[in-house]
């Protein structure tokens, strides 16, 4: 057997001795194995015990390789688990912890087994070196029974034992043996067709469009609206504004507010935006709903926590005694005019004496230059018109409408008149926003924060006629000097 | 070759002289022809009728899930208060029967029980198959199935949220999905073996290339037995506690709740025991019918199917004493609430499914204590198709009644299913045996290697006579 010397031939790979049952095999098999061979392998129909030691065949590492992934399962179920739920997106569902062990058990257990299984599974194959679907044995067509009825046992050429001549007479000599095969390399060429190359490669680069597609649609931008395969709920049937509804009773697309719900981001301090102290115990968001809640006439300690530390506030602390037990019906007529129903001027209107709320007395925002500037800005453009440019209440629409002599014009009220100057600063802001008499509430109009500011500038007017020289800075009095005035 | 045992007592029951488990003078030769036989013979009239039946019920599942999917879940019977109706019952139902066939292939293996060998891989496709109809209900219940993958922990691009991982619900994604993975791999790589004897047998090319990648190229070497040998262990010790936790997941979904008759500890192993005898069921259900029709009878003796039905009989018992116990807590419990879901059950507007439950899967397995009915398979196959419509009422009792009549009777409500209900329990009836027609008519549907490693050995020529193999030869 000397096949290696002449090229022409197959090259041989080894023997391969056919028996009829399994004992035989066996038999065989302690035999070559005690003869010294090692490269030796038996082929059965199904797993034949006792061949292992037979043949020699070392315990297999597999049950490592599946201790080593059921442990790294277990721990990824733990770490998806933790990191998901109580890291990543914590939330909380009945009170129950972010985090407690019990309740991720189920998954991380099952996780073990997957992994673990999953290793069994390709662990076998990889340790069998499988799959390998070229085999020379295939070649041999006895070999088709190996699967089905017979067994057999192989010696390859590469052992060290292997002699042509001494290996063969031990297969012949092997009790049950019934035919002795050569098994043959096989000459056929080993490499696949180009074209199954071609068509790989080419797969292999179509198979990578759809997720550079997938990248580029997600990090790009585009001035196309983005395909929306499923639309769920990110595109429906919507009112636009101003439309009707045909499902709601009232027919409006636009739904109003619930009375006294605050939006999210939305809530701002009461007192800043009604001017208003809440008495202990009342509830906050009453003063949010349009009606003027009945307030106590109980009068409170100034308000400190806002230090409104300028001057036109500076006089109303002292400036007390609010509207207490002064009827509103007083300040009207204070004020030069009556509600419509009331022509009469002077005259009290004969109205139930409605308590006054609990006014703040001091604006209670932080006054500065800027607010001032602000306040002076918004002042000469809501209210100059009427009021005046000096709060004299000679605007030029009252003096317009004075000249046509219009019989239902009332004249604006003169803002340095005393009723305003001991007004607290809460009610001269609640007269911006709801307006009084003849003058229309702003608060749709104007933010608070500018309201605020109107007053303060309205306390700074009040200031230039009531004011004197001492308050004013030294600074500004030396500038004052030097205009000469 | 030497055959064995010319001649066979079938009615043996003595422990020290146990019929054998394959009977009829097969050797290892002939075992090969005559379940590759089934493969190669001309496909019989009978399949394609069964065939034509399946493909109909499957193509009215399929028009139904499009149906439902483009409509909504409304077309189901499910309502307030009961949100689970026939999709949920159907899950577990078909879950349940999965179960037989890893227990077979893993708690039998590893308790050494040998004559599992001839019955495994049919009751291995038959998990297959039936946990594929049972991931078919969850899966369109929830609604928007298109974002199914939403119950999967995926890195989240748009929506960057999460999975609950202390939800039942999503234990159950898991189990399921484990299961149905394990279980596959498991009966592919007890299949390789019988998958390359049908490949060495094959004259067909296109056939031969197919079964030449499925078997992946094995030799059937010593070597590689080893180590599949070790494999297959490793998968029986992994299968086995897998196959008990399933169910026990499955329980939780109903068993986490707060609702009267659902909230019991009893959940677990009572769901395990009834999915052991739903899945037996079905095992007898297709067994005795397919060894009949393939002629399988030396392969699945009588023995075999006794031991199923004797399965039976222990596991219906189990089943019946979770239905007593269940009473019994609920009265000694004191929990009023209990105590009325459960005489609710029994006497109150679902009385019948109470009491079909009852007398399918407690009083006809108590037919298996006479040796008549266990060794009769007509009998066996009538009763084993009362214990899947048992089964099935099983869980429809549990989870339409308790949800009908909770807490408060302003909340009650009955469950009225719809005709996409019954026709989508029927169609998965055709998925399933789609399935498995397919199975039995290109795939070794009994485990060559393994039956033919529990035959006795032929007897061994060569320590008598070097002669007599040489003739036998």
């Amino acid at each position: 057997m000397s096949q290696e010397a002449n090229n022409s031939e197959p090259k041989l790979l080894g023997l391969m001795a056919q028996f009829d049952d399994p004992d035989s095999l066996l038999a065989a098999c302690e035999k070559v194995r005690k003869a010294g061979y090692t490269k030796t392998d038996a082929y059965t129909p199904f797993p034949l015990h006792g061949i292992d030691e037979a043949l020699g065949i070392k315990p297999t590492i597999l049950p490592w390789i599946v201790l080593t992934l059921g442990i790294i399962g277990g721990f990824t179920g733990l770490g998806l688990q933790y990191v998901t739920n109580a890291d990543w997106y914590p939330f909380i569902i009945s009170a129950k912890p972010v985090w407690s062990l019990p309740a991720n058990i189920p998954v991380i257990f099952e996780l073990v087994i997957l992994h673990a299984a999953i290793a069994v599974f390709i662990g076998m194959l990889f340790l069998n070196k499988l799959p390998t679907f070229s085999n020379p044995l295939f070649r041999v067509p006895e070999f088709a029974r190996a699967t089905d009825d017979k067994f057999f046992l192989t010696i390859d050429a590469t052992d060290e034992k292997y002699k042509p001549n001494k290996t063969r007479e031990l297969l012949d000599g092997l009790l049950g043996q019934t035919d002795v095969i050569e098994v043959f390399h096989d000459p056929t060429p080993a490499e696949l067709p180009k074209i199954i190359k071609f068509v790989g490669i080419g797969a292999a680069v179509v198979a990578l469009i759809p997720p550079i597609l997938l990248w580029r649609a997600l990090y790009q931008t585009s001035t196309v609206p983005r395909i929306n395969p499923i639309r769920d709920m990110d595109i429906q049937l919507r009112g636009d504004t101003q439309t009707k509804s045909p499902v709601f009773a009232d027919g409006r697309t636009m739904r109003p507010r619930i009375p006294g719900t605050v939006a999210r981001g939305e809530w701002v301090d009461p007192i800043m935006l009604t001017g208003i102290v809440p008495e202990a115990g009342e509830q906050n968001v009453l003063f949010l709903q349009d009606e003027v809640p009945p307030a106590e006439d109980e009068e409170k300690p100034a308000e400190e926590e806002k230090p409104a530390d300028d001057q036109p506030a500076e006089d109303k602390p002292e400036a007390e005694e609010p509207a207490d037990q002064e009827p509103m019906a007083d300040a009207k007529a204070a004020e030069g005019d009556p509600a419509e129903e009331n022509p009469v001027e002077g005259e009290a209107p004969a109205q139930p004496e409605e308590p006054e709320p609990n006014w703040v007395k001091i604006a209670p925002i932080n006054v500065t230059n800027a607010t001032l500037e602000r306040g002076r800005n918004r002042y000469n453009i809501y209210c100059s018109v009427c009021h005046g440019l000096a709060g004299d209440g000679d605007g030029l629409v009252s003096q317009r409408a004075l000249q046509m002599e219009q019989p239902t014009w009332i004249p604006p009220t003169n803002l340095h008149t005393d009723y305003l100057l001991i007004q607290p600063d809460g009610k001269l802001y609640n007269t911006i926003t709801h307006g009084i008499r003849k003058m229309k509430g702003y608060g749709d109009q104007i933010p608070a924060e500018d309201r605020w500011a109107i007053v303060t500038y309205v306390r700074a007017l009040q200031k230039t006629r009531t004011g004197t020289p001492e308050e004013i800075p030294a600074v500004e009095m030396k500038e004052l000097e030097i205009k000469g005035q | 070759m030497a055959t064995v045992n010319e001649v066979i007592d079938t009615t043996i029951d003595d422990p020290g002289n146990r019929t054998p488990l394959v009977i009829g003078g097969h050797d290892y030769g002939s075992i090969t022809r005559l379940v590759c036989g089934i493969n190669e013979s001309k496909t019989p009239i009978a399949w394609y009728v069964a065939m034509l039946a399946s493909l109909s019920l499957l193509g009215m599942l399929g028009g139904l899930v499009g149906y439902l999917i483009f409509t909504g879940v409304g077309v189901w019977g499910n309502n307030n208060p009961v949100y689970w109706g026939f999709p949920i019952v159907n899950f577990v139902f078909w879950v349940g029967i999965g179960h037989a066939g890893t227990l077979i292939s893993a708690i039998l293996f590893i308790f050494r029980q040998n004559w599992r060998t001839s019955i495994n891989r049919f009751a291995e496709a038959m998990t297959i198959f039936a946990v594929v109809c049972a991931g078919l209900f969850p899966g369109i219940h929830i609604g928007r199935v298109w974002v199914f993958y939403w119950l999967f922990p995926l890195p989240s691009l748009q929506l960057s949220m999460w999975p609950q991982f202390r939800s039942p619900l999503l234990w159950d994604v898991f189990a399921v999905s484990t299961y149905a993975t394990v279980s596959l791999i498991f009966w592919y790589t007890g299949m390789i073996p019988d998958l390359a004897t049908l490949r060495d047998r094959t004259d067909n090319k296109i056939l031969r290339i197919v079964y030449s990648i499925l078997s992946l190229g094995w030799t059937g070497s010593a070597r590689a037995w080893s180590r599949y040998e070790k494999a297959y262990t490793l998968f029986a010790a992994l299968a086995a506690p897998l196959v008990l936790s399933v169910h026990t997941i499955v329980s939780f979904d109903f068993a986490v709740s707060q609702l009267p008759g659902w909230h019991t500890t009893i959940f677990p192993p009572y769901f395990v025991a009834g999915a052991v005898f739903s899945g037996f069921g079905m095992v007898l259900t297709l067994m005795v019918p397919a060894r009949q029709l393939f002629g399988l009878k030396d392969v699945v003796t009588i023995r075999h199917l006794e031991n199923v039905c004797k399965i039976l009989l222990a596991t219906g018992t189990m089943v019946g004493y979770a239905y007593a116990i269940e009473f019994f807590i609920a009265w000694y419990g004191g929990n009023m609430y209990e105590g009325f879901a459960f005489i609710n059950r029994a006497f109150g507007p679902y009385w019948w499914a109470y009491w079909i439950m009852v007398s399918c899967n407690v009083i006809s397995p108590q037919l298996f204590w006479f040796k008549v009915c266990r060794t009769t398979p007509w009998l066996m196959f009538t009763i084993s198709i009362f214990v899947n419509i048992g089964m099935w009422f099983e869980r429809f009792v549990i989870t339409v009644t308790s949800l009908a009549r909770d807490f408060l009777p302003s909340s009650w409500g009955m469950f009225e299913p719809t005709w996409v209900d019954y026709g989508m329990l029927v169609g998965s009836f055709g998925l399933f045996f789609t399935l498995f027609l397919l199975f039995v008519r290109f795939g070794p549907i009994v485990a060559m290697a393994e039956v033919k490693s529990v035959m006795p050995h032929p007897h061994s020529p060569v320590h008598d006579n070097p002669q007599a193999a040489a003739d036998h030869a």
